[in-house]
């Protein structure tokens, strides 16, 4: 005998208890399981290979460290507008290109006439101001011709726009400045290396990490203290109460791009200090990176922003090496997008509040 | 016999703050339930539970043979819980039409295969969602069904309060929440909506429970009302012993005070 | 009128005309004619800029011919008084083009036309001045005479750039064209008659349009459904017929526009019905392309020696390979989507800018090159048989992207009004009512994403089978981006806007070679424009609209339903 066709009831029930499974819960794990099992396994074949020295790890670490320097200085850009905004300034990589890749002719007129090499502390100093100028007068007006027209409107729009903005910046400098790579002239005293604490390090690196936490503690001092800052936070809040408090909500909107903006540029110097080239489309990795970094720190924090910044570089420097050499990968460089990117989806994934961010909304 | 709903000893934390605290309750088939409180008490947060919206820390839940704890919301629609929300939320940009249509979306079963296809099975399920829109939709008389054509976000306040009834009555439930349905009302449209919700038991067979500030409307409608304060249950009973409650006048007395001082 | 007023859109036109002379469109788009021996495109693209700005400003003024005079003036000494600067600075011995590259020689021979720097930046003030004052005039004219003098304008600069299709397909009809193209643009004479005729055409249609709407309210429904599928019929044998009336090198075109409708299709599933901004679509493209390749080439890894033999005799083809490319695409689409799709909106679109990348950047690399073919990419994608029906003809994959588009278009058209499209735009909408209303907001999402990545990798497989060869290069960031701006152009969830989309930012782009380099600046002007003027793109979906619209009064929607276009 066949058993009798189960009751509606029951049916239902069945379905529920298939669907009751955390297919979603299962998949991460999984999937966290394989990345720890993978990063680990890589890891120890790799430190058995014994390809690299300790020496090696400093300097990967160190690098790391100074790229990180850059990234977060980019990311606090993100943060800020994000935390009052509540949008991705997704054109915030091409704020950072504009700035130094116009201090870029200024360099090259330093160079050609001595005035860089017999005056570079002056220099560096003009340098600085031209990128943070331009950067600053970017953001400005972008936040003043794209975005300020879609406040308030759905979510997605400010950040298509952005996008556009993106793609218009880098297209209209490369109208202006070209499409080749160009060199930046080399500052003849920031050549060479320094010994700190027994640690070999290129002097642009040390310069570029002290420089990024002199720059982040200012900021942080910026924000903390001054009238500026504490109408910053308090638009993030909530716009409509800020504004009923006397608070100019436009002009601490802009205040938050033009801060933003003059950390770009200051990072696209220290930026170059690292890698000595210039090209149309050198914000665009940075940016995502910073973007990286702001999320990573969780978003709207500055201290994370800085974190996440140092963390995702020096995952970058070392991680290819660490987690691919061992597996017998050729050219673990080439796979460090992927290894910002990884940890940007993961970081999505697991931890959409960042490790200092709160956690996402309530619903409902 | 069993309740239709029974919850026993569900709890919810958000962070230093208990929302819900063990609270036991049940609503029985063809029951009005009112539950009552001051702002902040838990009554939307226990119907979030309920609903799948909220898993809860502790606690059982179960619902027509069904443990409901750990079920997403879409899966506690299926199997017969509804809701509107204490801020309407229609899809404003859908017509009234389709806002009712889309809460067919769990009594039907139409996939790709039959779209593209126009299959007799799909063009049957489109005429039924159609005929059961409309229903639930004229169950509002005279309200709804001249405006079908028309935006949600066209309506007036009462009627979206009314189509987000209508939508919730589409998904063919057997338990009804509705939180704070007589928000906004004047007082004409308050009785009429004390007559709907005896309407929709008596002719529907729902379970109601509902989340009320207006007392005439708890009064005129519940079976049986439960007050919670602080996420507790402080009181059930009819609606004179639990008005009568010392507990309860000093929940709302004690909050009343407290906004004076403000 | 005030003076003032004019001022700051005097100053935006002249800054807009530097602008683009700085970024070296105004030279570029001077090496084409629009009208041969008068005026080239770049100096049409900068009476362009100062009558938009005149326009505008004059219509917002009471004396408008004044307003329209002083915009156009001021815009013109502006750009004037700038280009005069740079001579200057030149003749100083700077090195203006070590910094700004397109300030160049040829540039500041435009601005000036050809003339001495003085004569010539009188000539730009008379010229911007005139151009204010047609604008002035324009504003104060009645609407049908306006709209027949912008129509004719519009549509001589239309066959003016579309001389390469026009010229050839006349051409292939055996009718004549010397009297209206010569050397890449219009003759003066055949300005003449197109101006002429395209203000007459207009002037008609609109005098007979009270009529035709009555004769259309009157039409009984049967009637105007015999008329809709005669048109759509009409409308398909046209698209059937076209690529042996146009030729070969405009099917080529075709070919691309079309493939560039079936990726936006598929996107706009993605984004347009579920509502996901999907910014890392080019990975089902790349899957699509690169699955195609590894299982028809014989040099792809997965041809052992001893096979080799029956991998040149084309042992897989692209039509069995076919169904199991879109299977791949579909079950890494869904294996993207399910560990993110719960992820809000924004965060969504990073999440999949960044899976794209890791596809581009695992492509290119050493590690996969084995398999993927790193930098050099895999080559030797057989043609499919039969061999009478050769794909890299492009008269002949277009049918096969036309065919497939047409289905994808269907598939859309069908799913929208469905269960299925009411649960993705309630969801769109409202998440958490949706799922109060009993939809799987997981499931659907993963539905559209699944479906979004099946079409995308249709897409690639007809990339790979109509060049031939793929490199890592083709699938950047650049065509997520492409597709977006096509369906926005269009109107994000519109059937007709995709396909209008991808004819102006894909078609009108292969036509004027002119255009290349500037492409993404344009489509990033577009996606900012279209954000901030028209959300609902250009042939808006219905509902989308009223999403987008939802909050502003209802006369702010007329408004922009009867704005210029």
């Amino acid at each position: 005998m066949s058993a009798p066709a189960p009751a509606p009831a029951e049916q239902s029930s069945r379905r529920l208890r298939f669907e009751r499974i955390p297919m979603r819960r299962i998949i991460l794990i999984v999937l966290s399981v394989s990345i720890i099992y993978g990063v680990v396994a890589g890891s120890t074949a790799t430190l058995r290979t014994g390809v690299f020295t300790a020496e090696d790890w400093q300097s990967l670490f160190i690098n790391g460290l100074a790229r990180g320097s850059v990234y977060a200085l980019i990311a606090i850009g993100y943060t800020l507008v994000y935390g009052i905004l509540f949008m991705i300034n997704f054109a915030h990589g091409e704020v950072f290109m504009a700035g130094v890749y116009t201090a870029y002719f200024v360099a090259v007129a330093f160079a050609g006439n001595g005035f860089l090499n017999s005056n570079p502390l002056l220099s560096i100093a003009i340098l600085l101001l031209v990128s943070m100028a331009v950067s600053v007068f970017i953001a400005v007006l972008l936040e003043r011709l794209a975005y300020r027209p879609l406040r308030g409107a759905p979510r997605l729009v400010p950040l298509i726009t952005a996008i556009g903005a993106s793609f218009f910046l880098q297209y209209t400098f490369r109208g202006f400045y070209g499409a080749n790579v160009r060199a930046y002239p080399t500052i003849e005293i920031l050549q060479g290396k320094w010994t700190i604490f027994g640690i070999q390090m290129l002097k642009t690196q040390a310069i570029v990490i002290v420089a990024a936490l002199f720059l982040w503690f200012l900021l942080y001092l910026f924000v903390a203290r001054t009238k500026t800052g504490r109408s910053m936070r308090a638009v993030g809040e909530d716009r409509e109460i800020a504004s009923l408090m006397g608070i100019n909500v436009d002009r601490t909107i802009v205040a938050t791009f033009a801060i933003g903006g003059a950390l770009a540029g200051a990072a696209g110097i220290l930026y170059v200090f690292l890698f000595n080239q210039v090209i149309f489309t050198m914000g665009f990795l940075p940016g995502i990176k910073a973007f990286t970094a702001a999320v990573l720190g969780g978003i709207g924090s500055i201290t994370g922003a800085a974190m996440g910044g140092l963390i995702l570089g020096i995952l970058e420097a070392v991680g290819p090496n660490l987690f691919l050499t061992g597996a017998e990968v050729p050219s673990p460089n080439q796979l460090q997008p992927v290894i910002a990117f990884g940890i940007l989806v993961l970081v999505l994934i697991f931890l959409p509040g960042g490790f200092l961010g709160a956690s996402e909304e309530k619903r409902a | 016999m069993s309740h239709l709903l029974e919850l026993e000893g569900v709890s919810k934390r958000f962070g230093g703050v208990q929302a819900v605290d063990s609270v036991d309750f049940f609503a029985d088939p063809g029951e009005i339930v009112g539950v009552i409180g001051p702002n902040g008490a838990g009554k939307t947060t226990l119907f979030n539970i309920v609903t799948g919206f909220y898993s809860p820390d502790a606690g059982k839940i179960n619902f027509d043979g069904h443990n409901l704890v750990g079920l997403k919301p879409n899966q506690i629609t299926r199997v017969g819980i509804s809701r509107t929300f204490q801020s309407v939320r229609l899809f404003a940009a859908m017509t009234v039409l389709e806002n009712a249509m889309v809460g067919q979306h769990t009594r039907t079963k139409a996939g790709i295969y039959g779209a593209l296809f126009n299959t007799r099975r799909t063009v049957n399920e489109e005429q039924k969602v159609h005929t059961s829109a409309i229903e639930s939709l004229s169950f509002f008389g005279e309200r709804l069904t001249p405006r079908i054509n028309s935006l949600a976000s066209e309506l007036a306040y009462a009627d979206r309060r009314r189509l987000e009834i209508a939508r919730a009555m589409a998904t063919e439930p057997q338990l009804l929440l509705l939180d704070e349905p007589a928000a906004g009302m004047n007082p004409a449209e308050k009785e009429g909506l004390i007559e709907l919700i005896g309407r929709l038991r008596d002719e529907k067979g729902y379970a109601i429970v509902l989340i009320e500030h207006d007392m005439p409307v708890i009064k005129g409608v519940s079976d049986r009302v439960v007050a919670l304060d602080y996420g507790k249950k402080i009181a059930e009973g009819s609606y004179d012993e639990v008005a009568a409650d010392p507990q309860v006048i000093a929940a709302y007395l004690g909050k009343a005070g407290s906004e004076e001082q403000q | 009128m005030n003076l003032r007023s004019a001022l700051k859109p005097g100053f935006v036109g002249g800054i807009v005309v530097v602008y683009l002379s700085a970024i070296g469109m105004v030279e570029r788009f001077q090496d084409r004619n629009v009208i041969t021996g008068l005026v080239g495109l770049g100096v049409v693209l900068m009476l362009v800029a100062f009558a938009i700005t005149s326009y505008t400003a004059a219509r917002k003024s009471d004396s408008s011919l004044l307003t329209g005079v002083a915009v156009g003036f001021i815009s013109g000494a502006f750009v004037a008084i700038v280009t005069m600067g740079f001579e200057g600075l030149i003749n100083a011995g700077l090195d203006v083009r070590g910094m700004f590259v397109s300030i160049t020689p040829g540039l500041l021979e435009t601005l000036e036309f050809g003339l001495n720097p003085v004569v010539g930046a009188f000539m730009m003030v008379v010229a911007s001045t005139a151009v204010g004052a047609v604008s002035g005039v324009l504003v104060g004219l009645e609407y049908h005479l306006r709209s027949a003098v912008v129509f004719a304008i519009g549509i001589t600069l239309l066959m003016s750039l579309g001389e390469p299709i026009l010229r050839v397909t006349l051409g292939n009809l055996q009718i004549p064209t010397g009297w209206l193209y010569e050397l890449g643009g219009l003759t003066i004479a055949g300005t003449i008659i197109v101006l002429a005729l395209a203000f007459g055409l207009r002037w008609w249609w609109m005098s007979r349009a009270d009529t035709r709407r009555e004769a259309a309210a009157q039409m009984p429904e049967a009637t105007r459904r015999t008329w809709g599928r005669a048109s759509l019929m009409a409308a398909i044998v046209a698209l059937v017929a076209l690529p042996w009336i146009v030729g070969p090198f405009v099917s080529d075109v075709l070919g691309t526009v079309g493939l560039y409708v079936l990726l936006g299709l598929g996107l706009n599933i993605v984004v347009g019905y579920a509502g996901l901004l999907d910014l890392g679509y080019v990975a089902f493209f790349a899957v699509g392309a690169y699955a195609a390749a590894i299982f028809t080439s014989p040099a792809s890894f997965l041809v052992t020696e001893e096979g080799q033999q029956f991998a040149e005799a084309g042992f897989t083809n692209l039509w069995v390979a076919l169904p199991f490319v879109v299977i791949i695409a579909v079950v890494i689409g869904a294996a993207i989507g399910a560990p993110v799709l719960r992820l809000r909106g924004d965060y969504l679109a990073i999440v999949t800018l960044g899976f794209g990348e890791i596809i581009r950047t695992l492509v290119l690399s050493d590690w996969l090159s084995p398999y993927l073919g790193g930098a050099q990419g895999l080559t030797r994608v057989p043609a499919a048989p039969p061999s009478s029906f050769d794909l890299r003809n492009p008269q002949h994959i277009y049918y096969l992207i036309l065919a497939f588009s047409l289905i994808a278009a269907y598939i859309s058209y069908r799913l929208v009004d469905s269960r299925v499209g009411r649960a993705w735009a309630a969801m769109r909408e409202d998440e958490d009512v949706a799922e109060a209303m009993g939809i799987s907001v997981v499931r659907y999402k993963l539905l559209a994403f699944a479906m979004g990545a099946g079409v995308g990798s249709l897409g690639g497989v007809f990339f790979a089978a109509k060049i031939g060869s793929i490199f890592p290069n083709s699938f950047g960031l650049q065509v997520s981006i492409n597709v977006l701006a096509v369906i926005i152009l269009g109107g994000i969830g519109s059937i007709p806007g995709v396909i209008v989309g991808a004819a102006a930012l894909v078609g009108l782009p292969e036509l004027l070679r002119e255009f290349g380099e500037f492409r993404l600046l344009i489509y990033g002007a577009i996606l900012i424009a279209i954000m901030i003027f028209r959300p609902e793109g250009l042939l808006p979906n219905k509902r989308r609209q009223r999403e987008l619209h939802e909050g502003q009064d209802l006369a702010a929607v007329d408004l922009t339903k009867e704005g210029p276009s």
